[in-house]
């Protein structure tokens, strides 16, 4: 439809304007202030809000890495191992679980996490004593390799 | 055996309202072989003096969800009609965890005394809680 001159197009109303409203407030109805019910201010805050968002979902998973770490390190420190030992003597035993896992294990399941504790704490011993002992005793037992190939 | 969760479909429509002629020629072409293709979903058609074309499609879990068929064509309605026999009844919103468990410890779950000596909580004759 083609109007050209102004008599013609003002014709037109705009019906829909409480609800092309209503689509940006109610993402803003959980903030504090003038921002959940004036439209200007929270179409600000509500653009701001999703940008924010995109970003942070690069940081969540270094944050729940972060979280993961630390719970390992507490259940670990309570079998009186290290994390740094913990989780270098679990790689070396060919356990690849990964921290996410292990710290869900010593919440929900801590005999298998002290099981695990034990197994690290044990190739640490065969590790100083491969180091130390220089050839002269056998390999010990869990730290021989499995070659899946 | 799979069991589909769409209970039924109810389309309303109007037989003189001009955005249902989607949803008249859906009736008359194709609303039998769709039925026929989906045996077990009950499919009513009222037509209705209602204000817009709606298809009403009800869920095992109670969830009842309805869509405007206004001013769409028959094969887009049996798309939709298909789209929605595919569906559960739960809400389509962000699942935030891809697994869920009833019973997430089988060993118990961790406190702060399960890797203490048993000496600090056992109330016996001689040993006392320190």
């Amino acid at each position: 439809m083609v109007l050209l001159s102004a008599p013609r197009w003002l014709r037109s109303r705009l019906t829909d304007r409480f609800w092309r409203v209503q689509e940006v407030l109610k993402y803003a109805r959980h903030f504090r202030g003038r921002k959940n019910r004036c439209y200007t201010l929270a179409i600000r805050s509500v653009r701001r809000a999703f940008v924010k968002s995109t970003k942070a979902r690069r940081e969540k998973k270094r944050f729940l890495r972060a979280l993961w770490i630390t719970r390992i390190e507490a259940a670990s420190l309570e079998h009186g191992l290290k994390y740094p030992a913990f989780i270098s003597n679990l790689l070396k035993s060919q356990v690849e679980l990964n921290r996410k896992m292990i710290a869900d294990l010593a919440i929900y399941e801590p005999k298998t996490f002290k099981s695990l504790a034990a197994l690290a704490q044990r190739r640490r011993q065969e590790g100083f004593l491969a180091a130390l002992g220089d050839g002269k005793e056998p390999e010990g037992i869990f730290s021989r390799i499995v070659h899946h190939y | 055996r799979y069991v589909r969760q769409l209970q039924r479909l109810q389309l309303l429509f109007s037989p003189t309202a001009a955005d249902a002629r989607g949803a008249r020629q859906f009736v008359e072409e194709a609303a039998l072989d769709f039925a026929r293709r989906h045996p077990d979903v009950v499919l009513y058609i009222s037509p209705c003096s209602g204000p817009a074309p709606l298809l009403l499609a009800e869920y095992l879990n109670g969830t009842v969800r309805e869509e405007l068929i206004a001013s769409k064509t028959s094969e887009e309605i049996t798309q939709l009609a298909t789209k929605l026999a595919g569906q559960s009844g739960l809400d389509i919103i962000r699942i935030r965890k891809p697994f869920h468990t009833d019973n997430p410890s089988v060993q118990g779950q961790w406190h702060p005394f399960t890797n203490k000596p048993s000496v600090l909580t056992v109330q016996g004759p001689r040993l006392q809680p320190q």
